[in-house]
């Protein structure tokens, strides 16, 4: 049992400690949830709960102002609690965005401690002590993400699952159902949020267009997004300025004018 | 900016060969150097050291520290107050940071000679945030991102463990690429890129094909990624049929198009997204309650 908290603590801070290593996306649930699942000695509950919970924290991303709920250390222990309690999906996709949402009021508790320390910085630069800056890259990543993930994780994974289990017994079925209703609605707030990124008024044409190749020909997202690739280049003659892909196109105008 | 355009075309035409041998312009900074800045401790870290108070900045100044060096080699100073000037507010999506290190770098070699003024590379970084943030949220955000979800959860929903490995290979590979690429393009095309791209308006055309490819992609996946049914049974006997089947049998996924155009109007009346999640909630558990939604 400690051994297995202490290993779920690990894949925390791991999810936290993708942001050193290029934010690959490790932190999401579609890879964690199975990791929790291998822990825990259930891969297929893991792979099952990793998909459903990557869909509901689909618009849990980083857009303007604002920061979204916690969803490594919510998707972490709400499969660590599910796969121990023997409950399924249902019972982690309950779990999983108040747990996220308390991660994430934890932070904005120790967020105000950080600008000291990113002043300190400009302090070294100036001395030349590049060790001071590097001292406080490390600091602020391991102390405010992996080492929080890390105790948030073990901890709560250590003393929570009787306290979750007595919570999901007391919680009637119809209202599990009814999250379990939300989570399949949710996503749809994702794709919106993504879409006040993307969408302007002349593209909409273009989100309808890519609804009906889905909807009425069956196309999967791949298919349509090369379809959209090949009317993108086609529509702005990116072909004719002598470039060959979308990609190398802001490197290609300095031949034209040389 | 005609010295702009002359050091890019020099670099252009010439390439490596015709500034080798002594030459004064001889590059300071070589391809291996950029490629190594790209994958280095600061690239790769952006998000880790990130505050809300200045972001990224304490990153890119571990990026650009070390080739700061080349430039600066024997003026202590100098190279302590470049370090510093890197320390300034900085955000962008991670894939694009190097590509920001090569223009500012190859900035920075400028300002060494005295032919631009210092202050300048940090409002060259700040009018790149916008731009290329608005194109890097468009490529992986929005678009590759959820094509790798795509994929990588509909293998995790058969059971196939190659699930979570597929949507890290199919987010990253673009995505060190465009590292790479970037900070030796950033390097060599300077500043003076931006100011072409966005006078010609290639700038312009290359992020509406880039948005084109985005909002496709959201519409394709409205379809599929809403799965609450409306369970309401209309008609008896043989004619009964369920509101879902009737819904479905006008257009497949009508209710993903409504619930993402009724979420999408909310937002823009900036209804905080953390509302809309315990709403959505609340609206499921009664759904569930009184049997409409399931």
């Amino acid at each position: 049992m400690v051994m297995q908290a202490i290993l779920i603590g690990l894949i925390g801070a791991l999810g936290k400690f993708d942001y050193q290593l290029g934010t690959l996306y490790m932190f999401r649930p579609i890879v964690l949830c199975p990791l929790v699942g291998l822990v825990l000695g259930d891969v297929p509950t893991g792979l099952a709960i990793g998909a459903s919970l990557e869909l509901l924290f689909m618009g849990s991303i980083s857009i303007g102002a604002y920061v979204p709920p916690d969803e490594t250390v919510g998707s972490v222990l709400a499969c660590a609690f599910a796969i121990s309690l023997g409950q399924g999906t249902e019972a982690a996709i309950a779990l999983a965005m108040p747990i996220a949402v308390l991660s994430l009021a934890l932070s904005n508790i120790m967020n105000p401690i950080f600008p000291f320390f990113v002043d300190l910085c400009d302090t070294y630069a100036l001395k030349g002590t590049m060790s001071g800056i590097y001292a406080v890259h490390w600091g602020i990543g391991i102390v405010g993400g992996c080492l929080k993930a890390f105790i948030l994780c073990m901890g709560a994974y250590m003393l929570g699952v009787e306290a979750v289990q007595g919570i999901l017994d007391w919680i009637p079925d119809f209202v599990l159902n009814g999250f379990g209703v939300a989570a399949n609605i949710l996503p749809a707030m994702g794709f919106a949020m993504l879409g006040r990124l993307v969408i302007t008024p002349k593209l909409v044409p273009f989100y309808f267009l890519g609804f009906v190749i889905a909807s009425y020909m069956g196309v999967p997202v791949l298919g349509v997004a090369i379809i959209a690739i090949f009317i993108g280049i086609e529509k702005f003659s990116l072909l004719d300025g002598g470039f060959a892909q979308e990609s190398v196109a802001l490197e290609g105008d300095d031949d034209d004018d040389f | 900016m005609t010295s702009d355009t002359q050091i890019t075309q020099m670099r252009d035409d010439g390439g490596a060969i015709a500034m080798a041998k002594g030459a004064p312009n001889e590059p300071l900074i070589s391809k291996r150097d950029l490629t190594k800045m790209s994958l280095n401790l600061g690239s790769l870290g952006m998000e880790f050291s990130w505050t809300y108070y200045k972001q990224m900045n304490i990153a890119f100044a571990l990026m650009v520290a070390k080739l700061l060096k080349k430039i600066y080699p024997d003026d202590e100073q100098k190279y302590n107050e470049a370090v510093e000037r890197h320390l300034a507010f900085f955000n962008i999506t991670v894939q694009f940071a190097p590509f920001v290190g090569g223009v500012a770098l190859s900035m920075e070699e400028r300002i060494a000679k005295g032919e631009i003024d210092a202050g300048s590379v940090n409002d060259v970084k700040a009018a790149l945030m916008g731009p290329l943030s608005g194109i890097g949220d468009s490529i992986f955000l929005a678009t590759l991102r959820v094509i790798a979800a795509a994929v990588g959860i509909a293998l995790c929903q058969a059971g196939n463990a190659f699930g979570p490995i597929a949507f890290l290979l199919i987010y990253n590979i673009p995505g060190f690429w465009v590292r790479i690429w970037g900070a030796h393009k950033g390097y060599e095309l300077g500043v003076g890129f931006l100011e072409q791209a966005t006078k010609n308006g290639l700038m312009e055309k290359v992020l509406t094909a880039i948005s084109i490819v985005g909002v496709m992609v959201v519409g394709a996946m409205s379809v599929s990624m809403f799965w609450a049914t409306l369970p309401v049974e209309i008609g008896v006997g043989d004619n009964m049929t369920t509101l879902q089947e009737i819904l479905d049998g006008i257009m497949p996924g009508i209710l993903g198009l409504a619930a993402f155009w009724i979420y999408y109007w909310l937002l823009s009346k900036k209804v905080s997204p953390n509302w809309l999640i315990i709403w959505t909630m609340v609206i499921g558990v009664v759904g569930a309650f009184f049997g409409f939604l399931a």
